[in-house]
């Protein structure tokens, strides 16, 4: 390692340059840098349900329908309608707009004195205006199973504006222009606006948000408690520029590589001040406290003493950060993952190479050694960090047992943890998506999708009486409202001509009332272009898991049931994907702190060169992740898209802790031969760069409470916690176990 | 400075009414149309309907059509042969029958809304009704192009789902060349051409095409065997024959 130090401090020139270059090209990229708020194309491909979700999605337009709910005391008033049609009417103009569905604008097939009529709902140029008017119109509204609690509510109090976009426009254009224009109508009734591409629209809102303001909060924040640790400029500035160079190529490289800043990346810059500055902290403090007179010695010394724990703290973070690559459903945690622990090693790189050289080439070496150490030993040291020394040689099984008693306590709360999917309960209560999302709940059973997709003749009698017999038995599900397809419509047309509400017998037939539905601004909604494959569309009304997997079993089994070789019946929706997403979840977070417990132990292990020293450095985090799930598990904090990260990233930067310490410990035996020196001299010296990098690492992660997004709120509270956790595990628990495993065996010092 | 501003105005002005004075006026022009459209007695012929979809997929329908005066016709599908024998029967008054031979049924079907497809083409019933277009708008001159007329059609009916029409038209023979449909956001949504050509002593549409912009799908009529002036009666024109 001395020759590696010397290299370092030999290249400098070379590094800083290097660094420079590269920074200035990354740095480049970051105007190009763009947001992907499309959670629907985070739905992993190799998932039949949800890869099905997504093309149904696209293909009939599911996924680009927006809606407005137009909420008031009564819908059927003139004026009430009057405003339907103007919100209507506006959207119909609206660039990037395809077709607009509502209660002034739908289609109607009904049966009349003079025979068929295939036309409008209501006469959007005569609208009704006389309360008898009024009053029938409500009959026949409530009186048809497709209008009835789908575009006005039961209670008759709340209304829906369907539109959906073009193949082409600009979703998220479309969506702020139809915002704006809907809002500058200044209407009397309450207006909610809700459906993907809405929901997009508020969720860049919502990163870009983040992204502005917290930043700067954990920029200064980790500013601040640098300086107070360190009380020198450079240990102020070091940190930052290692986290800040690390942000910019990271962020650099994804642009690079065409990836975008999703819901869960925007936390990336803040994670990397966290753990990013942190080598840097490692490097510095070791710097200073180096007590050899030559500068240039000092700093090679110092560096040769670090780099180990630091390389292995930074490659076991990013092992706890690439373990979600393994485990994720949704392609943007995978992503996270994989750019969080790139990131991760360019913090590295940049605090073991870059750090160095540029302390060497301008000299700035630690000017009074002597007075910062014995400073710095009368704040932290002597109030915390002696008296825990003492501490852990009067009651080592006393600390052990506090312990013990914490994990079991833990264990049994493990079981009550929740797991959270849906995506409403990512928003924070008053937030609009939110709130549209409540009101469609309420008022109009929800608003997840559920697809029935039937591959086979939608010309075809048996089909169609097949799509009618599934859209039935849909419906005797509580949760489901109504149902639609192209064989209601079918039914009302064969009705009309007067031979029952029934699929006709003959193909012929319905070729022919084919006839009338060719061209329906509706058509597309329901069948392909082909006529190949035809959907039933409905909702789910319930966001409890055991709702949806219930409706999903009896889905599974009436589709094996009834599909049949002419028609083959697939269900996907949100609900399935939930419940795929669930599953995920609970499986994910197994996976991920599987790999991450066995590759953490190998790393150290090997490094260390003793596999029991890798078990003991693993303790203290395993206890913290215990004690976290525990957490979880009495607060109710669920287990979410977000908050299954926790666990990993747990043990990638907990596990630092250890490692310091371990690394101190034998560093310290080795030089003195004896245990309880060791211990309390490791503890005095990485203890407080421990203690300085838990406080500024989880005052980085507080940060996150000030998101607009729940699950990253509740992920940096849980990370947080998790720092002190392990911190506080490897000042007390490992040198508890440090010392009693020396008690009973000797470690050997190599 | 002023006054030199106001005389170019004044002269300009002059020059404007002097060329409108020169041209035609709108409504004549209008009306010339009309009678181009629509001064054949009766009409008989086949149309082949093209349905062209934004990927360049194009279905054929073809239909046999016959036509008395400005208000009655009957369009009677030959294929393809799953809709062969459907017929739809338009008569005044907006009064409108199908036959569907499948249920060997006519209804009366009602079209309060104009703006719906016609069969699943790009024209809508306002755009097949054959009524006078100076019945359904106000023109207004707004320039001539090369041997066309440029005409602003404003629609008289406020249930028009169009703003405007511009409709180019010919100078010698007072066909209609082409019309842009413009939405009530002043945006263009629909674009028609036409194909005239004279048959005997009248100007025949032999094809029309109507592109939805913003689908991106087109329709194209193409006429043939048309026949002219052979004296239909009413009696064509009836529920009872439209079953036959």
């Amino acid at each position: 390692m001395n020759k590696f130090a010397k290299a370092i401090v030999k290249l400098k020139w070379l590094i800083i340059a290097a660094v420079i270059g590269l920074t200035l090209l990354f740095g480049y990229q970051l105007k190009n840098l763009t947001i992907n708020s499309d959670i629907i194309s985070s739905l992993p491909d190799d998932d039949p349900v949800a890869k099905l979700y997504k093309n149904i999605g696209s293909e009939f337009g599911g996924n680009d329908m927006g809606m407005i709910v137009l909420e008031t005391d009564n819908i059927f008033t003139t004026q009430v309608l009057e405003h339907v049609k103007q919100i209507t009417d506006s959207l119909k103009i609206t660039e990037g707009i395809s077709t607009v569905t509502s209660i002034t604008d739908v289609l109607d097939i009904k049966t009349t004195e003079f025979g068929l009529e295939i036309g409008k709902l209501v006469d959007e140029y005569e609208l009704p205006t006389t309360q008898a008017q009024l009053d029938s119109l409500k009959t026949y509204v409530f009186s048809k199973e497709m209008y009835k609690g789908s575009i006005v509510s039961e209670d008759a109090t709340a209304t829906l504006v369907l539109f959906t976009l073009l193949d082409d426009a600009d979703k998220q254009e479309v969506a702020k222009e139809v915002k704006e224009k809907i809002e500058a109508l200044d209407l009397p009734e309450k207006l909610y606006f809700g459906g993907l591409p809405m929901m997009m629209n508020d969720i860049t809102f919502l990163i870009v948000a983040d992204m502005v303001w917290l930043i700067p909060i954990v920029f200064i924040l980790i500013a601040f408690i640098l300086l107070l640790s360190f009380r020198s400029v450079r240990g102020v500035v070091f940190p930052l520029i290692t986290a800040a160079l690390a942000i910019v190529w990271t962020l650099g490289i994804m642009v690079l590589t065409g990836y975008e800043i999703t819901i869960i990346s925007n936390i990336i810059p803040i994670i990397l001040f966290a753990v990013g500055s942190a080598y840097t902290i490692h490097v510095i403090n070791s710097i200073n406290l180096s007590v050899e007179k030559d500068r240039k010695k000092a700093l090679i010394k110092a560096l040769a003493f670090i780099i180990v724990p630091v390389i292995l703290a930074s490659v076991t973070t990013a092992i706890g950060f690439i373990s979600f690559v393994f485990g994720a459903y949704l392609t943007m945690i995978r992503d996270f993952g994989i750019f969080t622990s790139l990131g991760t090693l360019i913090a590295l790189v940049i605090s073991i190479f870059f750090v160095p050289a540029v302390i060497s080439a301008f000299s700035m070496y630690n000017k009074n050694t002597e007075q910062t150490n014995t400073n710095k030993k009368n704040i932290l040291s002597n109030i915390i960090l002696q008296p825990l020394a003492n501490l852990l040689f009067k009651h080592p099984k006393y600390i052990f047992s506090v312990w013990g008693i914490l994990i079991m306590i833990s264990i049994s709360a493990m079981f009550f943890i929740q797991t959270s999917v849906n995506m409403a309960n990512y928003f924070k209560k008053d937030n609009p998506t939110r709130v549209a999302e409540d009101i469609m709940q309420k008022k109009f059973g929800g608003s997840m999708p559920i697809y029935i997709v039937f591959e086979g003749d939608m010309q075809n009698p048996e089909v169609l009486k097949l799509m009618k017999k599934t859209g039935d038995f849909m419906e005797t599900d509580h949760n489901i409202n109504t149902t639609q397809s192209v064989a209601d419509l079918v039914e009302q047309m064969n009705d009309a001509m007067g031979e029952g509400k029934k699929i006709p017998d003959k193909k012929d037939k319905i070729e022919q009332l084919w006839f009338l539905l060719d061209g329906q601004e509706i058509m597309p909604q329901l069948v392909s272009d082909e006529l190949d494959r035809g959907i039933i569309q409905s909702k789910f009304a319930s966001i409890a898991t055991s709702d949806i997997e219930n409706f999903d079993k009896n889905m599974t089994k009436f589709i094996e049931e009834n599909s049949t070789e002419n028609c083959k019946i697939q269900l996907t929706g949100m609900p399935s994907v939930y419940v795929k997403l669930n599953r995920s979840l609970l499986s994910s977070q197994f996976s991920s702190l599987i790999i991450a417990i066995f590759m953490v132990l190998i790393i150290v292990g090997l490094i260390l060169r003793s596999a029991l020293k890798g078990i003991f450095a693993a303790v203290p985090v395993v206890a913290t992740i215990i004690v976290l799930f525990g957490f979880m598990g009495i607060t109710g904090i669920p287990l979410d898209i977000a908050t299954v990260l926790v666990g990993s990233i747990a043990l990638g930067i907990g596990i630092d802790y250890s490692i310091h310490v371990i690394t101190g410990f034998n560093y310290k035996l080795k030089e003195t031969g004896d245990v309880h020196k060791a211990i309390e001299n490791t503890i005095m010296t990485s203890g407080k760069a421990i203690v300085i990098n838990v406080v500024s690492v989880a005052a980085g992660f507080l940060v996150l409470l000030f998101s607009q997004l729940v699950p990253l709120q509740s992920f940096g509270l849980l990370v947080a916690i998790s720092m002190f956790g392990s911190g506080l595990g490897s000042l007390t628990l490992l040198p508890v176990v440090l010392i009693l495993a020396n008690r009973k065996k000797k470690i050997t010092v190599k | 400075m002023r006054n030199l501003k106001l005389s170019v105005l004044v002269s300009a002005l002059f020059l404007f009414v002097g060329f409108n004075a020169n041209a035609q006026d709108a409504n004549t022009i209008l009306k010339k149309v009309d009678e181009v459209m629509y001064s054949p007695k009766d009409m008989t012929g086949k149309t082949k309907i093209v349905l062209i979809d934004k990927n360049g997929k194009q279905t054929t329908r073809e239909a046999n059509i016959i036509q008395k005066g400005t208000d009655k016709r009957i369009f009677r599908f030959t294929a393809p042969s799953s809709q062969a024998g459907i017929a739809v029967l338009s008569l005044p008054n907006d009064v409108m029958y199908l036959y569907m031979p499948a249920f060997n049924k006519e209804r009366r079907i009602s079209s309060s809304v104009k703006s719906q497809k016609f069969a699943g083409t790009d024209f809508s019933y306002d755009d097949m009704e054959a009524k006078p277009n100076a019945l359904k708008y106000t023109p207004k001159l707004i320039k001539t192009e090369g041997n066309a007329y440029v005409l602003e059609l404003t629609p008289k009916s406020k249930k028009s789902a169009y703003s405007k029409v511009i409709m180019k038209v010919h100078k010698t023979h007072y066909y209609p060349i082409s019309a842009e449909f413009y939405d009530k956001g002043n945006k263009k949504v629909k674009d028609g051409k036409s194909v005239y050509k004279k048959i005997g002593k009248y100007w025949n549409a032999q094809e029309m095409s109507m592109t939805d912009l913003k689908k991106k799908h087109t329709t194209k009529m193409i006429m043939s065997n048309v026949k002219y002036d052979q004296n239909l009666f009413d009696s064509e024109f009836t529920v009872r024959k439209l079953k036959q």
